[in-house]
């Protein structure tokens, strides 16, 4: 009976049948890579299903407002779906690629002239801490792991990470941020992702 | 081999992975990952742990986002012809333009609404300039039927007063007749002895015209001496069609003569125009 309605809604993608919420789809990433190159539809759910929570996490620690973080995980996803042919599975992993479309949209509207026009910029000094401190207000299972996270890494190690990876600083533009030499920055990053490799490999 | 070693040491990998490179640097890594299964292998779990970073990170977006993005994902499918336009990012990930969804109907609407108002807005103007000039004419007619109106009301008040005298039988009615000189010219009056009043018809009046310095004079014949009864014009159209004249208490007859403006004290009696006697 469901998959008879489930046919029917199928007709019209515009009325995308959804009728177990619930239940996340999840491929291995080689079925997901597959299913986007034929492009079926059922890449799209999966692909949101397994990312959407992380790269959202991504964005929204980037431009704070929640409602800009939704059209931005919404301009990734078209993104990603559009360009896919772009993405090479020789190069890196898919999550690699699409973070970095997620970080660079983010990080492009953070910059923009329209961005800085209303004077959010000011919240991004301390945007990390200050998503996590939030969230952490009300009990969040989500971001259990974080706080474990935060006590493996040096503070040093933490704040070059944030701001490369959450400010979208180039390693270039952190050095002078926090008049570091350049060497200094390369090495302390590469620590800093040791630290997690460690953390995560226990 | 050292130099493999170093070369995953120096850093150069994570930058890589954090999308900080330049496009030059980004194929020398990519060409190294090819020659030295260790840089890739690097890359690799730099990648992984990079990846759980995130989900450690991860926050679940609103509920009801899925499906909105899910499809617009979808609409676009259909629309690969919207994306022709490359652009270099950062990154160097080519990626399609997306902000070209134009839509020609809606400005075309609001072009045709602009106009159809415009055009509402002159014809509108057009149709009160009209409506007011009309409006003002109505109310000049309107202005002259009042005054036509109370003219007749006066009229109608005045021919009452006229009326009144007639009927009223205290009133004596005295015809008077024209001269010799005068065969045309008659005159009626009516006196009330009682309340000595003395009015004068003026719509009845046939009386020659006078000139400037002439006006008439209204005699009384009381025991035989002329006595003074007042002055008058010929009739005018608008003034009163009775006339009031001095108070007498008996009288044998009236007679009206022609006289220099404003009266004499005893008639010319060569300028008698009419003359009544009971």
């Amino acid at each position: 009976m469901q998959k008879n309605i489930c046919l029917i809604c199928d007709v019209s993608f515009l009325s995308y049948c959804d009728l177990s919420p619930k239940r996340k789809i999840s491929l291995s990433e080689e079925e997901l890579i597959q299913a986007l190159r034929n492009r079926e539809k059922i890449a799209v759910e999966a692909l949101y299903d397994m990312y959407s929570a992380s790269l959202y996490g991504v964005i929204v620690r980037i431009v704070i407002d929640e409602e800009l973080a939704e059209d931005i995980l919404q301009e990734t996803f078209v993104k990603i779906w559009n360009s896919f042919s772009g993405y090479s599975a020789e190069k890196g992993r898919l999550f690699t690629w699409m973070v970095n479309i997620a970080r660079n949209l983010s990080i492009d509207k953070v910059r923009s002239k329209d961005f800085r026009n209303q004077g959010k910029n000011q919240e991004l000094e301390n945007n990390v801490t200050f998503i996590d401190e939030q969230r952490n207000t009300v009990y969040n299972p989500e971001l259990l792991g974080i706080r474990d996270l935060v006590q493996t890494l040096k503070p040093e190690q933490k704040s070059i990470l944030d701001l490369v990876y959450f400010k979208g600083y180039t390693h270039v533009e952190a050095a002078e941020e926090l008049d570091i030499p350049l060497g200094t920055i390369k090495t302390r990053l590469r620590m800093a992702i040791q630290q997690l490799r460690k953390h995560f490999n226990e | 081999m050292e130099d493999v070693k170093a070369y995953i040491e120096s850093g150069v990998l994570e930058l890589y992975v954090l999308g900080d490179l330049t496009p030059d640097e980004r194929l020398e890594v990519e060409r190294m990952a090819l020659k030295y299964p260790a840089v890739k292998a690097e890359i690799a779990e730099i990648e992984k742990s990079m990846e759980m970073y995130a989900q450690e990170h991860a926050i679940e977006p609103s509920e009801n986002l899925k499906d909105k993005i899910v499809n617009s994902t979808l609409v676009n499918l259909g629309d690969d012809r919207i994306f022709t336009k490359q652009r270099k990012h950062t990154d160097e990930i080519a990626y399609e333009d997306d902000n070209v969804i134009t839509m020609p109907k809606r400005t075309q609407f609001y072009k045709y609404a602009f106009a159809a108002s415009v055009a509402l807005l002159l014809i509108s103007i057009y149709g009160l300039v009209n409506l007011y000039s009309q409006l003002q004419e109505s109310n000049t007619q309107l202005a002259v039927l009042q005054a036509d109106k109370t003219k007749f009301a006066n009229q109608v008040n005045l021919k009452d007063e006229q009326l009144k005298l007639y009927l009223d039988t205290n009133y004596h009615i005295v015809r008077l007749k024209g001269l010799p000189k005068t065969p045309s010219a008659s005159m009626v009056l009516a006196w009330n002895p009682s309340t000595q009043k003395v009015m004068v018809d003026m719509n009845a009046m046939k009386l020659p015209k006078h000139d400037a310095e002439h006006q008439y004079q209204l005699w009384a014949l009381v025991k035989g001496k002329p006595v003074d009864m007042g002055i008058f014009d010929n009739a005018t159209v608008d003034s009163a069609i009775v006339k009031e004249m001095k108070n007498v208490a008996s009288a044998q007859g009236f007679a009206v003569t022609l006289e220099p403006k404003g009266g004499s004290i005893n008639p010319t009696l060569n300028q008698m125009v009419v003359i009544g006697q009971f």
